[in-house]
């Protein structure tokens, strides 16, 4: 088999969220040298991708959503240990993400850290209801170049706008751009809060990461 | 209720009416049942002076597995019968109270780790309390028809009174769903199969979106349907006050659009308020004058 038929029979794998499947390719993978990270990225992270395409297009619900993390998610911890050593899978950037304090709604932001980790951001999910300090202090300590705020409270929409008061008091908010998400959240607020931009699903969160890290 | 029976009008939403009250980012609603009964009767007391016929319960989250999301699991009892006292002293003699269950919070894998039985368990607990007082059960807002079914089980299991069940839907470029996954239409043959009295649906979509899913409603059942929409969606203004982007005109005028559809039983989710209300009820006013 090719190498580029064994990429689509994984990202296939992944799409039709066949853990069996997943896991013998990722077997066979390692037990035939193939360069792990090129099936990373070419085979697992493409059937994630298009996993997220499909929750966006409305074919795909929240199961499958997290069914298709899980499933690549175990077939990464397969693989990590076999990754030669000095190589590591490329990152695109680092990513702080956390729903506010207050807030304890978390399945958006945690589909768009999904995603993100998919499309080969490191990301730190740290929770609901996670306090601005410790936004902050984690987006210092990783070296972050994103930090990601959700709200989906109007109440709490204020904390977002906290972290980048804090930011700025610090004298760091230039070390970072913070996006903004969560179903109140609008181009107004953005503005109003000083953000670098905000996402209305997991899809455009990761092109407004890419465009903000290539700028 | 047949064809003919005058349309009931159901509340507006009760979060909304506590955050222009300013209540603390992140507390629940449920717990100034205790801490601040009268702004709850108040509330209450606006939407019956309102014109509402139906106004329910502030316990949308007070199952107990959502309250310990809040650490509240040991007030669980008190929220609950407090909550009757305060709607009790706000009701006028000939209007009708729902008991108001909402979603756990917690869900069934593979997203969450719930199962049946934590759910039926914490739905029964709630049920138990409520059902003294109450006229009529409004379980709402439910993106799991599975978590639906089991709510109504478990208040079949205690209680003889009527039963309104709202799921909550998203509109997706092939009609609408759960964020679970199911359609429209097997939520409604499902809930037809458990013997609901009333079948409605709240939330997450405003009320233009809603005309579109009760178009569909009404091919595929008989039931008495009830609307609760949310009015558009919450912004914040720069002096960071919550309001919603749509006007109470446009609302009511959708609501009168599903009326005439055929749908029995209307009101407001988030965003609608006493004044929503008002306006709804002299257009239905009107139908009968």
């Amino acid at each position: 088999m090719s190498q580029e038929n064994i990429y689509r029979e994984i990202s296939a794998a992944i799409v039709e969220l066949n853990k069996e499947k997943a896991i013998q390719m990722a077997n066979k993978a390692i037990d035939e040298r193939m360069n792990i990270l090129d099936v990373i990225e070419n085979g697992f992270a493409e059937g994630i991708r298009r996993v997220g395409e499909l929750w966006d297009e409305g074919e795909f619900f929240l199961p499958e959503l997290m069914m298709g993390a899980k499933i690549m998610q175990e077939c990464l911890e397969l693989l990590m240990p076999h990754l030669e050593r000095g190589v590591e899978r490329k990152t695109l950037g680092k990513v702080v993400i956390a729903t506010i304090e207050g807030d304890i709604h978390s399945i958006g932001k945690t589909i768009v850290a999904t995603m993100l980790r998919a499309y080969g951001f490191e990301v730190f999910d740290i929770g609901a209801d996670v306090p601005v300090d410790k936004i902050i202090d984690t987006a210092i300590e990783k070296n972050a170049d994103v930090i990601g705020i959700s709200a989906l409270l109007t109440t709490t929409m204020i904390g977002q706008k906290k972290v980048i008061e804090v930011l700025k008091e610090k004298g760091i908010a230039d070390k970072f751009k913070v996006i903004l998400g969560g179903a109140p959240i609008t181009g107004e607020w953005v503005k109003e809060c000083c953000a670098d931009g905000y996402a209305g699903n997991a899809v455009e969160a990761v092109n407004l990461v890419k465009s903000l890290l290539s700028k | 209720m047949n064809n003919e029976s005058k349309v009931i009008l159901f509340d507006g939403a009760m979060g909304t009416e506590i955050i222009k009250r300013g209540i603390e980012p992140g507390k629940i609603p449920d717990i100034l049942n205790i801490e601040q009964p009268n702004l709850i009767t108040e509330i209450h007391k606006a939407y019956f002076s309102a014109g509402s016929d139906i106004c329910q319960t502030c316990t949308f989250g007070s199952t107990p597995l959502n309250l310990q999301h809040y650490n509240l699991t040991e007030k669980f009892k008190e929220i609950n019968q407090k909550a009757l006292d305060n709607i009790l002293l706000a009701r006028p003699p000939d209007r009708i109270i729902a008991g108001d269950i909402g979603p756990t919070g917690e869900f069934k894998p593979p997203v969450g780790n719930a199962t049946l039985e934590q759910w039926y368990q914490s739905f029964y607990e709630q049920s138990k309390i409520l059902d003294k007082y109450i006229d009529v059960w409004h379980i709402e807002t439910m993106s799991d028809l599975d978590e639906m079914l089991t709510a109504v089980k478990a208040i079949k299991r205690i209680s003889q009174k009527p039963i309104m069940s709202s799921m909550t839907y998203r509109k997706t470029k092939r009609g609408y769903f759960t964020i679970m996954g199911d359609s429209l239409e097997k939520c409604i043959k499902s809930l037809e199969m458990s013997e609901v009295d009333v079948i409605g649906t709240n939330c997450t979509i405003g009320s233009k979106d809603m005309i579109g899913l009760i178009e569909e409603s009404v091919k595929i059942t008989n039931k008495p349907l009830l609307v609760k929409p949310n009015a558009g969606l919450p912004r914040l203004d720069t002096g960071e006050k919550t309001y919603y982007d749509q006007s109470v005109e446009e609302f009511v005028e959708d609501i009168c659009i599903m009326i005439d559809l055929g749908v029995k039983i209307v009101g407001g989710c988030c965003g609608t308020s006493p004044e929503t209300i008002r306006e709804i009820r002299k257009s239905i006013d009107l139908l009968y004058s």
